[in-house]
This record gives structure tokens, C-alpha cells and sequence, in this order.
């Protein structure tokens, strides 16, 4: 009873501003400070893994993109590989190249989304505006390309379903040269901020240990201090040819996020730079042939793909046997970020909540599958 | 990729193939030796993957090792109980949680287990093969 | 108001008005005029806060009700109007609809307050900047009481936060306000206002001399508007919406009318004390020169100077507004640190340095 009247139990979601999706926390708070934090999911479930088992390959596709809605293309290709990898068909080099492309302006536009959010979850707003301002032209982009802005539909098995056509690879070059002052004016107002600093530095301080232990990838192990990229350490796609650095920050708390996903968004305007010119002056077919997708019948075998998303490792795991997959696994990277939380929050403050759970970056539907 | 001998010798019914190894059921103590800094330091683990295959589910640990930046498959096959991990990988527990969600695999020394993505009030575990898509089977408390 | 009430009853009395009709209906007007103006300039602070921070973000802000989405606010209003008012069941039912009136009501005392020119200052007493300062406080009465009638938690947060807040910025606040009045001696605002008067023009605005008194008084206000990036009160990414959440309708629309009312009101004050309030920067007003020879010159001044004052003022809203788009929001635990460990000290060596200015400076006392 003492312990009652001590604490408050309070709800933060699955309706609340700043879950980015439908997380529900549900805190013990003593006063602001939280005494005990506990992650329900569930919220977002639809099933992507049975639904697999009720649909062709070919039907299952355009379901993928829908894991992580802000990096459709990653889930995409995952995929695609596992099935290349099962039917073993080589993909043409160009279409690689596409790949890569495609998927490195994903990750731009995944990253300026969370920049944007995550400001506007420490009370600034402008920073969203902004961000989603350049992340729109990305999204035009993807629109002439593929016929959607965020559920794309655009690698198929084997390849990408068409070639990029000139006007866009000028208009992607037009937006690679531009955004590097656009990047530098969000660090002048951000980075230097010592509002921003106070509300970041040493938040949410994850050691390498507690990474490792709960699985972490992607870019929140990097800024916890272990260099681990899957593009460099597992090269899959043409990554092995590609010319890029891998951004670490050893200072783990939230500050070190940022500035890790950051200084991804100028490594991954490097990449896009290398595939445009290979891009241009190639002339390769971008989809192997002899894997017709309609009267798709892939021989019996396993594979599991593993690839480098915004939000840390997402890896798809295919078991093929007859005209359905026998059973589709996906890992994704927010799944386990969201088991972090209660480890990173306790003891803290409301604000710091956000601040450490926007600096994260997960989203719901990539956790709920 | 590790060395099969020393693990062979410390367990001698586990069977090494090209690219898993497969265990029968003592798990746990695999992954511990796998994990300790000493042999082979696999010190991520990635997922938990089921399958259901009618007779037993299929349970595929996959474990990653950020020093030889390799990945490494522990396969079991369980029935109705496992051994749980979650004293080694914290990263385990939701693992767990969705598996024993959506297979009704119980996992020993696990003491939170519990749904994770059905309401708790649900009937049966949805990616069973013995499932089906159109069974009502969900009944809502108003708690 | 001496000017205006003769000029008023002569003007009635002309039409065979008793005078008697008019002693009652005078002290009515200011009323009127008040909550009048009060509306208005709400409407334009909505449409203009909204414009403004669109032109931050490279957008284009309201821009489909009317002409240049002048209407929008209006449609915003009727809106908020015709909604149904939503109370939950478990509310502290009289206290709940209470406490959106005790928010707006001191406002619209505060309005009073402010001499908008040498003949507008509806409540006069001799130590208005005082009674201002703790008018301006009151509505926080309202959040508590809204924040503990909702029984919703987050209200609750939102309104201890409130009162945190208010009470540590209050004391920089007072801090200022006294060096101010040492400055002018006077308690009065208007007074304050006409001791800015002085033959260098614009630079006897009280801003030169006590800089930093106007820094510290800027932010601090900043806190007891609630205004970012102290906004902990309704931070939205914390607290959903803070102690309004689970208003609605009208209710809702009082509480954000005495923001928005506040907002403008607090900002008169700072353009009052530190901008120089009514006077006109060029050290004459333009009415002396181009109605000369009226007869009525003395009201066309009067008129000028409110143009003067509310010009003063939306350069401190725009001041407002600006901070709002650039900053994220503090942390509850950092704002109160930064008031007590920062800025309270600051603000008392700003009244001393202004002691010592006082006496040296202005009233000569080394020669």
C-alpha cells in the first residue's frame, strides 16, 4: 500500500505523440523520475509472417516493402535475395548497382524522417520540416522510378522489374549534390545546440556489453563503439566494390546516435555517388531472365539474407518447399531496441524518454510484423 | 569458422554440418561454451528462428560473432518444452516470447513468458501448420 | 482618463444625453474595448504565429479560408465553438469547468493593466507594474485546478510543471521589474513609460541601460507563458497535450485564448518597460506634424501612440515566436536549475548594478 501511494502508474501509448507508431510503456513513475518500465507490443500485428504461407512468392513480394514502411527497399531486397540465393540465379551487376542505389537514398530518407522526429520529440519543430522537405525529394524520386513513394515494389526476384531511366539518375544527381548544405545547415542548429546537448549528452548511455547482449545492430552499435556494418563485414550486392567509411562514435548515449547517423548520411552519399557513375555508363540488362516470377517454381532449400538497414540487421529467413514459402522468418532491428528500453530508461526522466527512445529510432510496424 | 574439434570433444553428440550444427537437446550449455570469450566468442545472437514441422518444431539459433564477423546456426528440434536462453542473450525474451505465442513452445527458466504480440485471452498459436486462417478463435476481455 | 471622459460626456450631452447615463455607461466601455481588442488581437496573434512559423519552415501556413488564409482563425473558432464539450466521467465536475474561467479571467485583468497610451490605462493605481506582476501569475490557478480536476495523469504532470515553473521564474521576474521601477522611480507603468522619455530619443528606452534585465525578463517570460522552449507544461511529445488533455470545445478554446491573450499581454509589458511603451522612437509623433492645426490632435496622438505600443509589442511576439521555432524544449529538471542556480543570481546583480548605475549616473551622485 505504501509502495502504491508512492508510485504512479502511468500509460504512454499505444496512442501518444511521440511512440512513433503504437509502442505502450507503461511506466512506474515516483514523481518524474521512472522507477520501472515495461514495452507492450502488439499493437501493429498483422501476421506478415502467416500470410506467407497463404501466398505465391510472387504474392508475398509487395507485402515485404510493408515491414518497415521508412526502408521498404531493404525488406524488399532481403527477400529477393533469399529466393535468388535458393533458386541460385545470378543478378546482372547493373541491377546490383540499382539496388544499392536505391537502397542507400532509403536510408537517407529513413535517417532525415528520424531526424525530424526525433527533434520534434525534444520539442523543436522546425528540424521536421526541414527534414522532411529533402526526404520529400527523395520520395519524388521514388515516386518516377517505382509508382509509389513509400511501399515500392521494385526489386523482383532476379533483378529490379525495370531500368532507371536517364532523367532520373540527373535528377538523383541534382539532389546528391544539394543535400550536403542542406545536412550542414540542420548541424548549424542542431548540433552545436546546447539545449540539445544538455537533453543528449550522456543519455541513455548503452555500453558495448548491453549492445551486444541485447542484440543491438545497425547504428545504434556503432555509436556504442563496435564497428559493425554488415555492408563491410558480410558485403553482399557489389557493397565489396564500393568505396565508403563506416561512421563509429564511442561515447554510446544519445548524442553519439545522432552524430553516428549523421555522418551515415554523408557515407551513404558517397555510395550513391559510385553507383551513379557506374549506373551511366553501363549497358547490362537489370533483370536475369531465366527466372520467369509468374510460373516461379524454386527448388526446396533454405536460405537466410542478411542485410544492413537503417534501423540495424534486418534479415529474412526463407524455407522453400512446394508453391508457397514453407516458412518466412524476419529479424528486424527496432525488435530488439524496443526489449532495450526499460534497461536505458529506468531511473530517468520523462523527457529523457523521448529523448532516448526517439535517439533509438525504432518504429512500431517494423516490431510488430 | 569455429573449430568443430573442440567442440566435438566437449560435446560429443552434437553433429557438425557444412553450415549448422545440430544439437539434440542440450542447448543451453552449447551456447554458453559458444559464447565464452575463451573458444570462439559468438556474442551476438541474431534471432531465434521456429518452424513448425507437424511432428516437432524446428528451433534455429542464430548467432553472430562480431570479432571473425561470421554467423553460425544452432538447430534443435523440441516438442513441447525448451530450454531457455535468456540468462545468456538478454535479446532472447522476446524471442521466446513470440515463439511461445505463436507455437506454444514453453520455454524453462523464462519466468516472464508470456504473449507477445496476441491479446492473452487468444486460442491457439496462429503460425502452427495445424492453424487455421479463419477459425474465430478470439475472444475479447473487457479488462 | 481625465481627457477622454470630458471630451465623452461634452460629446453625449451635445445629443441631450444625461450626464448621469454617461458616469454609468464610461466605465462600461473599457470593458468592451477590452475583451473586444482582446478577441482581435488573439486572432491575429493565432493567424500571425502560424504565418510565421511557416515562413521558418518554408511553407506556405493556412492559406485556403479567405485571402491569404486571413480567416482561417475565425473558421478555427467557429469550429471550436459548435464542438461538442466533452466531460469525462470521473472529473472533479464544478472545479473542471471552473478552472478554464480562473485561467482567462486575470488576462483580461492584465489587459486592464497596460496603459496602451498616455490616455488608455483602464486600471490605474500607482503601483500597477506590481499588480501586474501578480495578476499575470494567477492563471496558473486555473492550470492546477485543471490539471487535478481532469484526473488524468497527465494533466496532473502538466500542471505540477506549471506551477514548478511559474514559481521559479516569478523571482527573476520581480528581480527585473524592481530594477526597473529603482530606474524610473515609480511603480507605476505609466510613469515607467514617461521617465523613458528623454532627449536622445530611442535611446532613453530603458533596454540600454538594463540589457541584461531585459534578456533575463525575456526568457523568464518565456517560462510563465509556457512558451517553448520551456512548453514542459503541454509538451506534446511527453504529456500528449498536458493539462488540457482532455479539454475540448469551448473549454478548450478559453484556455488557449488566455495563452495566446497572455502571450500579448506579457509581451506589452516587456515593450512597456523596456521598449518604452507608447513613446515614439523619433522623439516626436508623427500626428504633431500632419494634423497640426486640428482640433483633435490630442486623441489623434492618443491613437498614434497605441500604434506605436502594439508596433513595440509584436516585435517582442515576433521575438517569441522566433525562439519557438529555432529551440527544442528543456528538460523540467534543467529549468528549474537554470532559474535558481542561474538565472536569480544574475537578475540580483543586474538590481544591484542597476542601484549603483541609478546613483551614479542618473541621479549624479559622483560629480
Amino acid at each position: 500500500m505504501t509502495n502504491l501511494l508512492k508510485t504512479m502508474e502511468i500509460n504512454l501509448g499505444p496512442q501518444h505523440p511521440s511512440t512513433h507508431g503504437v509502442l505502450r510503456l507503461v511506466l512506474e513513475l515516483d514523481g518524474e523520475v521512472i522507477k520501472s518500465c515495461t514495452p507492450i507490443v502488439g499493437y501493429l500485428h498483422r501476421g506478415i509472417e502467416k500470410m506467407a504461407e497463404s501466398r505465391s512468392y510472387l504474392q508475398y513480394l509487395p507485402i515485404v516493402d510493408r515491414i518497415d514502411y521508412l526502408g521498404g527497399f531493404f525488406n524488399s531486397y532481403a527477400f529477393c535475395d533469399c529466393i535468388e540465393h535458393i533458386a541460385n540465379v545470378e543478378v546482372p551487376e547493373k541491377a546490383q548497382y540499382i539496388r544499392v542505389l536505391c537502397m542507400e537514398l532509403n536510408r537517407i530518407a529513413s535517417h532525415l524522417l528520424w531526424l525530424g522526429t526525433f527533434m520534434l520529440d525534444l520539442g523543436a519543430s522546425s528540424p521536421l520540416f526541414y527534414c522532411f522537405r529533402d526526404r520529400e525529394r527523395i520520395l519524388h524520386i521514388f515516386e518516377e522510378l517505382t509508382g509509389q513513394r513509400m511501399m515500392y515494389n521494385y526489386f523482383t526476384f532476379g533483378g529490379v522489374r525495370w531500368n532507371i531511366p536517364d532523367a532520373i539518375l540527373d535528377s538523383i544527381s541534382v539532389f546528391v549534390a544539394d543535400l550536403p548544405n542542406c545536412i550542414k545547415d540542420y548541424e548549424n542548429i542542431i548540433t552545436n545546440n546546447p539545449i540539445f546537448i544538455s537533453r543528449c549528452k550522456n543519455k541513455g548511455v548503452l555500453s558495448k556489453k548491453t549492445a551486444l547482449q541485447y542484440s543491438i545492430t545497425g547504428p545504434n552499435l556503432r555509436a556504442s563503439g563496435v564497428a559493425l556494418d554488415f555492408r563491410k563485414s558480410n558485403p553482399y550486392l557489389v557493397y565489396d566494390k564500393l568505396n565508403f567509411d563506416i561512421a563509429i562514435n564511442s561515447e554510446c548515449d544519445a548524442l553519439a546516435r545522432y552524430k553516428v547517423r549523421i555522418s551515415e548520411l554523408y557515407s551513404s552519399l558517397e555510395i550513391v555517388r559510385q553507383c551513379l557513375d557506374y549506373i551511366r555508363q553501363s549497358n547490362d540488362e537489370v533483370i536475369n531472365k531465366t527466372l520467369k516470377p509468374v510460373i516461379l517454381n524454386i527448388p526446396d532449400g533454405e536460405y537466410t539474407s542478411s542485410v544492413e538497414a537503417p534501423r540495424g540487421l534486418t534479415s529474412c529467413t526463407v524455407k522453400a518447399g512446394g508453391k508457397n514459402p514453407y516458412r518466412v522468418k524476419w529479424r528486424t532491428g527496432s525488435y530488439y531496441a524496443v526489449q532495450l528500453l526499460p534497461e536505458l530508461i529506468n531511473n530517468s526522466e520523462i523527457a529523457d524518454v523521448m529523448a532516448i527512445f526517439g535517439s533509438l529510432d525504432v518504429i512500431l510496424p517494423e516490431v510488430d510484423k | 569458422m569455429i573449430n568443430t574439434d573442440l567442440l566435438k570433444e566437449y560435446f560429443p553428440d552434437v553433429v557438425v554440418n557444412e553450415d549448422y550444427i545440430f544439437v539434440s537437446n542440450n542447448v543451453f550449455e552449447i551456447l554458453s561454451f559458444l559464447k565464452s570469450k575463451n573458444y570462439v566468442d559468438f556474442d551476438i545472437l541474431s534471432q531465434i528462428i521456429a518452424t513448425d514441422y507437424s511432428e516437432f518444431v524446428q528451433l534455429t539459433y542464430s548467432l553472430y560473432s562480431t570479432v571473425n564477423n561470421e554467423f553460425l546456426y544452432i538447430i534443435t528440434n523440441v516438442n513441447t518444452e525448451a530450454t531457455s536462453v535468456v540468462k545468456l542473450y538478454k535479446s532472447a525474451y522476446f524471442d521466446e516470447c513470440e515463439i511461445y505465442d505463436m507455437f506454444g513452445i514453453k520455454f524453462i527458466g523464462n519466468d516472464k513468458l508470456k504473449r507477445l504480440y496476441m491479446p492473452e485471452s487468444w486460442k491457439g498459436h496462429p503460425l502452427l501448420k495445424s492453424y487455421s486462417n479463419t477459425d474465430e478463435r478470439l475472444v475479447w476481455n473487457n479488462d | 482618463m481625465n481627457y477622454l471622459f470630458s471630451l465623452f460626456i461634452n460629446y453625449l450631452a451635445n445629443f441631450g444625453v444625461p450626464k448621469e447615463i454617461s458616469y454609468v455607461v464610461f466605465p462600461i466601455l473599457p470593458f468592451c474595448i477590452v475583451a473586444c481588442a482582446l478577441i482581435f488581437v488573439v486572432l491575429i496573434l493565432v493567424l500571425a504565429e502560424r504565418k510565421i512559423l511557416a515562413l521558418f519552415t518554408q511553407r506556405k501556413g493556412p492559406n485556403r479560408v479567405g485571402v491569404w488564409g486571413i480567416l482561417q482563425t475565425i473558421a478555427d473558432a467557429i469550429k471550436l465553438l459548435c464542438k461538442e464539450n466533452i466531460e469525462p466521467n470521473v472529473t472533479d465536475g464544478i472545479f473542471f469547468t471552473l478552472a478554464p474561467l480562473i485561467a482567462f479571467v486575470p488576462v483580461m485583468v492584465c489587459w486592464g493593466i497596460i496603459p496602451f497610451s498616455n490616455e488608455f490605462d483602464f486600471i490605474s493605481i500607482s503601483t500597477s507594474a506590481l499588480l501586474f506582476s501578480v495578476v499575470a501569475i494567477m492563471p496558473v490557478i486555473g492550470i492546477l485546478l485543471a490539471g487535478y480536476s481532469s484526473n488524468n495523469k497527465f494533466s496532473l504532470i502538466g500542471s505540477v510543471r506549471a506551477v514548478a515553473q511559474i514559481v521559479s521564474y516569478e523571482l527573476p521576474i520581480i528581480f527585473v521589474i524592481l530594477s526597473v521601477c529603482i530606474l524610473a522611480s515609480s511603480l507605476n507603468i505609466k510613469d515607467i513609460i514617461l521617465a523613458q522619455v528623454s532627449v536622445y530619443k530611442m535611446f532613453g528606452w530603458y533596454i540600454f541601460p538594463c540589457f541584461l534585465g531585459f534578456v533575463i525578463m525575456f526568457v523568464s517570460s518565456l517560462a510563465e507563458l509556457n512558451r517553448c522552449p520551456f512548453d514542459l507544461p503541454e509538451a506534446e511529445s511527453e504529456l500528449v497535450a498536458g493539462y488540457n488533455t482532455e479539454y475540448s470545445g469551448m473549454r478548450f478554446a478559453l484556455f488557449f485564448l488566455g495563452e495566446y491573450a497572455m502571450l500579448f499581454a506579457s509581451s506589452a509589458f516587456i515593450a512597456a518597460l523596456f521598449l518604452g511603451g507608447f513613446i515614439s522612437p523619433f522623439g516626436f509623433y508623427l500626428s504633431e506634424k500632419l494634423f497640426a492645426n486640428n482640433i483633435l490632435i490630442q486623441i489623434f496622438i492618443y491613437f498614434e501612440q497605441a500604434i506605436w505600443f502594439f508596433l513595440k509589442t509584436f516585435i517582442v511576439v515576433f521575438l517569441i515566436m522566433w525562439v519557438r521555432a529555432v529551440l527544442p524544449r528543456l528538460k523540467s529538471s534543467d529549468l528549474l536549475k537554470f532559474s535558481w542556480k542561474f538565472l536569480l543570481p544574475l537578475s540580483i546583480l543586474n538590481f544591484i548594478y542597476i542601484c549603483i548605475f541609478k546613483y551614479v549616473v542618473l541621479v549624479g551622485g559622483i560629480k
